[in-house]
């Protein structure tokens, strides 16, 4: 443990990736509706008066539903997408990944009011339906990427032999090819998951008359008084994020192990 | 010899990649129960032509039958081969077993005939216990072996193997030389093998098909290959060979008469003389045919003066790089490291040993 | 080349294959993505207008008053001079702090907690963006954390000011929703780095500085230039940072975005506002690109 100069940055660093997460359980069970120092004692009357509101149920039960819509919609989208950018070359290749990757760098302001705009000129409601269309055009390059990354450690040959030895294409995907890219489908699942949980912009306007966890959460910054609750929302929802991380990084390195990999560090 | 049926036949093949004509009019059997292997350089096309017979690649032109029946359109899942992958291609999600019994899941057979095929099929190959591993966590070699076994339990009536050895150090590499020689011979189909090594291809082989770019120059057995070859590109390619420039003074038909710079006249027989391909004559002359004459030692049959240039110690054989008869011709010999034939120096005046019947035209 | 036309052939040819199979996705996206692009674009040109009922639409009348709207008025260029400060800045912030812990995690870290350094690091960006970006306001306000808590160690008698809702404070809270995303593309080039490069400049009599500078500086930039992309692109189209720690009245692109096309109904003029937005953000990519070619030129 050298307590060489760059260690000591790249910790402080991390303090200060991590302080504003640390103030979350600190206020959140602190007693007073005031986030500011002195601490005033331990209580937690906020998390039962966050779980209280009834609104925070209906939000956390549309988001749960928007999400795992989304997780899965975009996991099948990208399965579809990586496969053929991985496997096969047919005209305009380069086009059609660059359009389905181009959220990436597109700011989520200019998908939501384009979106939004046709939406509205084509007269369809809007709801958590029109959210789940947003979302999952957001949240498809990741799964692309998480796939295409899966698919090509594939050895090709792998597939070849399972035909070679009498398999049909199809079969084939089932019995070698859906087993050894499971760890990536499970990691694009979770992550196109938290990915949706957590987005704004999206979520405000397109939603119309219902509301998502991101939105409610937006809604109680204007009640100072809720402010606690929110700390106390806040607390649970990083738990909830870093416990899904852990998950996909335990299967990570299961899928790694079970195929006989060699660990390249992390999603990304 | 007796004459065995043919298994696979290629009549006129050609296969184009876009505008890249990589196999160019091939013309070959390849008989049932032999060990046959395509040898030549990297981009010869002998990869492609073996996955045009598993069925990874189809022709545009010609026929290609197995057993007697044209196998155009007839999908890799449907023939009667099976391949050996130069990765292996182990299925790493499952155990040895699994691996070895991937195949015979549409067969009809009970679950406990199935399981006895696949203990055999790995006694066979000498994995004999090794059911229950899991694949990704063998060697090389044992893994090849488990490939094996996969391939050979369906019983196909020809297995392919690309680049099988490629992948082994060198002592693992001659092991299983020799134990495919023995599988095969046991189990009694058409092995053909893919390879860019040429001792490999020789060790191995019944018959080799010599392929540059696209093309087969010479299909023959080993030692044709290596004595007779047809080409200047074989003879270069199989083994080592000294070229000596010559000039061809008459010809009939009991051969040519050739006169070699360094070497003097000689004649050569017909069986000498490969077609012409259109390149200035040389006559080639293997190493081995060449003997450097200790005192007290006579020729058999021809005889040249030389200096010697550069001495290459091996261990087993020293390799001299000699200038003959008062020439700036240089060729290189070997000569077995026994007693009584110490390691001559750079500069030694030397008598060199040839036989005329070992010498081969191109031209 | 050989081997994915072969697997095709079981399939009918390779090009049709692979076209059915990306036709989903491909076909979405162009739904509900380049259609709305597209109609985004063509509303840049038309006009606002009322229709016969007196409600407010787009006509579809041609015109280039929208663009000479947003490119005149200084209201507009003092908002996209704005966004593109904050976002230079925060992309300056960022991946200048960023660099030395993605070299520590790639030098001086042994390869079996490589990645777990790397899930510590990225497990602040899988919270929720909106939490973080409020912490950060209960953190810089007034009453907020650092003051309360400075004033209450008596290190300051009266609340720092300059700190709060101001462009500072802007920069500060991007920089740290941001962080992670320059880290991991920089430590992805540092590590592609072939090690004995830089043993060799060592060999050649540099030092360790200078080896650093001369090799592997300029090696790892590739990295560089796709952290800077990464955090550049999405700060410029920011919306949630402007609005809570701007308190209102330090908008961004997004926020003058959601004014024109929702609050005030002007759809075409909105829509220009996005285009030139889009628009200004690719020039400045472009040109950061072409300044440094020279370092995505070729590679191992």
């Amino acid at each position: 443990m050298r307590a060489s100069p760059l260690r000591v940055y790249a910790l402080a660093y991390l303090v200060f990736l991590y302080a504003p997460i640390v103030l979350l359980p600190l206020f959140a069970f602190n007693d007073s509706r005031v986030i500011a120092f002195p601490l005033s004692g331990f209580t937690t009357a906020w998390f039962g008066e966050m779980w209280a509101d009834a609104q925070l149920h209906n939000a956390l039960r549309n988001s749960l539903i928007t999400s795992g819509s989304v997780a899965v919609l975009s996991t099948a989208l990208g399965l579809f997408a990586a496969r053929a950018s991985t496997r096969f070359r047919f005209p305009g290749k380069a086009g059609a990944m660059g359009l389905i990757m181009l959220p990436l760098v597109l700011p989520e302001m200019i998908v939501a009011m384009s979106l939004l705009v046709v939406l509205l000129a084509v007269g369809v409601s809007l709801s958590i339906f029109t959210v789940i269309l947003g979302h999952v055009l957001i949240c498809t390059p990741f799964a692309v990427a998480i796939l295409s990354s899966a698919f090509q450690s594939l050895d090709q040959s792998l597939e070849e032999a399972a035909y070679d030895l009498g398999e049909t294409p199809l079969s084939t995907f089932r019995l070698v090819i859906l087993p050894l890219v499971m760890p990536g489908i499970v990691a694009s699942l979770l992550i196109c998951f938290t990915v949706s949980l957590d987005e704004f912009i999206i979520a405000y306007f397109l939603a119309g008359s219902e509301t998502l966890l991101s939105v409610y959460i937006y809604g109680q910054f204007r009640f100072p008084s809720k402010v606690p609750a929110i700390m106390a929302l806040g607390t649970i929802l990083v738990l909830l994020s870093i416990s899904l991380l852990a998950i996909a990084e335990y299967f990570r390195r299961r899928g790694i192990a079970r195929s006989g990999g060699t660990d390249t560090g992390g999603f990304l | 010899m007796t004459a065995r049926p043919t298994m696979i036949e290629f009549r006129n093949v050609h296969k184009y990649y876009g505008d890249y004509h990589a196999l160019r009019g091939i013309d070959a059997t390849i008989r049932a129960g032999e060990f046959f292997s395509l040898l030549g350089p990297s981009g010869c096309g002998k990869t492609t032509l073996l996955r045009t017979i598993a069925g990874f690649e189809g022709i545009d032109r010609g026929a290609v039958l197995i057993d007697g029946r044209d196998v155009a359109g007839v999908p890799a899942n449907r023939r009667p081969t099976n391949m050996v992958f130069q990765s292996y291609a182990i299925f790493p999600h499952l155990s040895v077993e699994q691996n070895v019994g991937f195949g015979l899941r549409r067969d009809p057979r009970s679950a406990a005939d199935k399981a006895r095929a696949v203990e055999e099929a790995l006694e066979m190959v000498g994995l004999k216990g090794y059911g229950k591993r899991a694949a990704h966590a063998l060697s090389g070699g044992q893994r090849q072996r488990v490939a094996l076994a996969r391939a050979l339990i369906l019983k196909p009536k020809v297995l392919l193997l690309d680049e099988p050895l490629s992948a082994l150090d060198k002592k693992m590499r001659e092991q299983m030389q020799v134990e495919l020689i023995k599988l095969q011979r046991q189990v009694g189909i058409t092995f053909i093998l893919v390879t860019h090594d040429q001792e490999e291809a020789l060790v191995m082989s019944d018959r080799i098909a010599v392929m540059f770019e696209g093309q087969i120059a010479q299909l023959a057995d080993p030692e044709t290959l290596y004595r007779r070859p047809a080409t200047r590109q074989v003879a270069d390619f199989i083994g080592t060979m000294n070229f000596i420039p010559c000039q061809v003074l008459s010809e009939d038909a009991s051969g040519h008469e050739v006169e070699a710079r360094g070497l003097g006249r000689v004649r050569l027989d017909p069986a000498q003389v490969p077609a012409p391909r259109g390149g200035d004559p040389v006559v080639g002359l293997r190493p081995e045919t060449l003997t450097l004459l200790y005192p007290g030692q006579t020729a058999h049959d021809r005889e040249v003066d030389g200096i010697i240039d550069e001495v290459i110690y091996f261990g087993d054989m020293t390799y001299y790089d000699v200038y003959l008869g008062g020439t700036d011709v240089e060729v290189r010999l070997s000569m077995r490291n026994v007693p009584g034939r110490p390691v001559l120096d750079v500069g030694t005046k030397v008598d060199v040993a040839w036989s005329p019947e070992a010498l081969v035209l191109f031209r | 080349m050989a081997k994915s036309q072969g697997l095709a052939r079981l399939g009918g040819s390779e090009g049709r294959s692979g076209l059915l199979l990306i036709s989903p996705t491909l076909l979405y996206a162009v739904l509900l993505l380049a259609a709305p692009l597209g109609t985004v674009l063509l509303f840049s040109v038309f006009t606002d207008g009322r229709t016969p009922t007196g409600a407010k639409t787009v006509l579809a009348i041609p015109t280039v008053q929208n663009y000479v709207e947003v490119w005149t008025n200084q209201i507009y260029q003092r908002l996209m001079l704005r966004s593109l400060s904050v976002s230079m800045s925060v992309t300056l912030v960022t991946v200048v702090l960023a660099y030395p812990v993605a070299y520590f995690v790639s030098f001086h870290v042994a390869p079996s907690k490589k990645s777990l350094w790397l899930f510590l690091i990225t497990i602040p960006f899988w919270t929720s963006y909106l939490i973080r970006v409020f912490l950060w306001k209960v953190i810089l306000g007034y009453n907020g954390v650092v003051n309360s808590g400075l004033m209450s160690l008596g290190i300051i008698s009266e609340p720092l000011t300059a700190i709060n809702y101001n462009v500072q404070a802007m920069v500060m809270t991007l920089a740290h929703a941001y962080a992670p995303f320059a880290i991991l593309p920089i430590f992805v080039a540092l590590e592609k780095i072939d090690r004995s490069l830089i043993e060799a400049g060592q060999d050649l009599g540099e030092s360790r500085f200078m080896t650093f500078v001369r090799v592997t500086l300029p090696l790892s930039m590739p990295g560089v230039i796709a952290a800077v992309l990464i955090v550049f692109i999405p700060t410029v189209g920011d919306y949630v940072t402007p609005d809570l720690i701007g308190g209102g009245k330090l908008p961004m692109i997004a926020n003058v975005i959601e004014l024109q096309m929702l609050k005030q109904n002007n759809k075409a003029l909105g829509s220009a506002v996005a285009v030139s937005a889009m628009l200004l953000v690719a020039l400045v990519t472009l040109a950061f690109l072409l300044v440094n070619r020279r370092f995505l030129k070729g590679g191992r």
